[in-house]
């Protein structure tokens, strides 16, 4: 085989290599689970194996965040307005978190049933609203709930 | 119809009909992107949750919808290239998937920029909207790559169509990704005229004002590689030449 | 239209509501995106020309020594 020749094999056998490690990384990723999370209903209808370590996603409950004052621990209820599953976590929370916001949060469950997370992040919704709409939507009494759809699908 | 179809596949007819229309892209480009940068920085509204990184997202959405013309166009050129054997389609697919990587790369960093606050991580490998973005960047430098080990023979072009297929495909699945999975990733914000609702004008005419912007810098960019290209494999004609010659 | 700035402060204005290391870290790298993509192709037509150029002007000098030679 001529050197040029050679040479350009070899290049394209190290291109079709790196596809294939893509591909598989791309497969690897979307085989443990194309959904990135599961519901609260899908949880409670036991979906998950016991033991399981997996992520769960919904709405943050409206009043049920409860933080301890003198540690990063946090208690709050999460729901898709179906089933809800009570959620402890000990860390920093995004920024977005809040009450009524859509999060995941990555752990598993324990013997009590409540979701033991190692991570909560935020998810956001596709709303965007300046605070000046935000204020008037609630002064006509258009809670935010209506605008808010539930995080999952 | 055919006669004009012919007459665009010639470079030097594009070469000199570019000429005439650059001035007027590169105008509306630099008006564009003014007003949407300038909109961007100073007037668009905080969001009632995000605060002022709203503000990333007219410049995320832009530039992200435009990536997913890329591999559209690479499937159009190259079948151009490889059935009607017409150079300048190649020229364009050359340039275009280099522009390409760009938009992905942009789109991936723009966002993880925004994920990083919002959502509490840079990255989620299991996103499937992330990953397959992701992909789409592996995919359009597999095609730069290809290309630049094979040159400009018959096997490239075919190599890079079939590649071309593969990534309208992950085209696709980018866009409903969010639709069909359950990801991290918000799903598209619809439209609303009503400016007191969510997602009003105050928000959308500044996306808009962007994504025109975007798609003019991506005429003028990959009009003017092509024009590069051109002279380079135009150079012994004697057009070229006498183009040189003036200049 | 002055109203509808967001800011009353220079300060303000790069702050972005806590937010302006990422603010600014994406309109910034978004202005290098652009102005690579425009300034590189520009660039290169320059480069060619200077070449072609140097290639004609070579290949005139080659001719005429040509034909004093013969």
């Amino acid at each position: 085989m001529k050197p040029h020749r050679r040479k350009k094999l070899g290049i394209i056998i190290f291109i079709a290599a790196g596809l294939s490690v893509a591909v598989g990384f791309t497969a690897f990723a979307l085989k443990q689970n194309i959904n990135m999370f599961y519901t609260p209903t899908q949880v409670a209808e036991g979906e998950v194996g016991s033991g399981q370590h997996f992520r769960i996603g919904g709405m943050v409950k409206t009043g049920t965040v409860l933080g301890a004052t003198n540690s990063l621990k946090v208690n709050f209820v999460t729901t898709d307005f179906v089933s809800d599953v009570p959620i402890q976590y000990e860390g920093i929370l995004p920024d977005l978190f809040r009450e009524g916001q859509g999060i995941v949060a990555e752990g598993e469950m324990d013997a009590k049933g409540v979701f033991q997370a190692s991570r909560v992040l935020a998810k956001h919704d596709e709303n965007f609203m300046s605070p000046e709409v935000k204020a008037a939507l609630d002064a006509s009494g258009a809670s935010a709930e209506n605008h808010s759809p539930v995080a999952t699908n | 119809m055919w006669l004009w179809f012919s007459k665009l596949g010639s470079p030097k007819w594009f070469y000199e009909l570019s000429g005439k229309w650059l001035p007027w892209l590169v105008a509306a480009m630099v008006v564009f992107m003014t007003v949407g940068l300038v909109w961007g920085l100073l007037f668009l509204p905080p969001d009632y949750q995000q605060g002022f990184t709203s503000r990333i997202l007219i410049v995320h959405v832009a530039v992200a919808g435009t990536s997913l013309a890329f591999f559209p166009l690479l499937l159009v050129s190259g079948t151009i290239t490889l059935v009607w054997r017409m150079k300048l389609a190649d020229m364009v697919a050359k340039n275009a998937a280099i522009l390409g990587a760009w938009f992905s790369f942009i789109t991936l960093a723009t966002g993880s920029l925004w994920g990083s606050v919002m959502w509490g991580t840079w990255w989620e490998w299991t996103d499937s909207r992330l990953v397959s973005m992701l992909f789409q960047l592996f995919l359009l430098l597999g095609v730069i790559s290809l290309r630049s080990a094979l040159e400009d023979s018959e096997t490239a072009a075919k190599a890079c169509a079939l590649l071309s297929i593969v990534g309208c495909i992950n085209v696709v699945i980018i866009k409903y990704s969010v639709e069909w999975w359950n990801t991290l990733h918000q799903v598209s914000s619809p439209v609303s005229m009503d400016t007191q609702s969510p997602n009003g004008p105050e928000f959308w005419i500044a996306t808009l004002v962007m994504i025109v912007a975007v798609y003019l810098f991506l005429s003028v960019s990959l009009i003017l590689s092509t024009r590069n290209e051109i002279l380079e494999r135009e150079r012994r004609s004697q057009w070229v030449q006498d183009l040189v010659s003036k200049s | 239209m002055l109203d509808a700035i967001q800011f009353s402060s220079f300060a303000d204005f790069i702050d972005m509501g806590g937010y302006g290391f990422n603010v600014w870290s994406v309109y910034g790298l978004f202005a290098i995106f652009v102005a690579v993509n425009l300034i590189l192709p520009l660039r290169k037509k320059q480069r060619i020309l200077r070449q072609l150029k140097r290639r004609m002007t070579l290949d005139e000098e080659i001719n005429s020594e040509d034909s004093q030679s013969s």
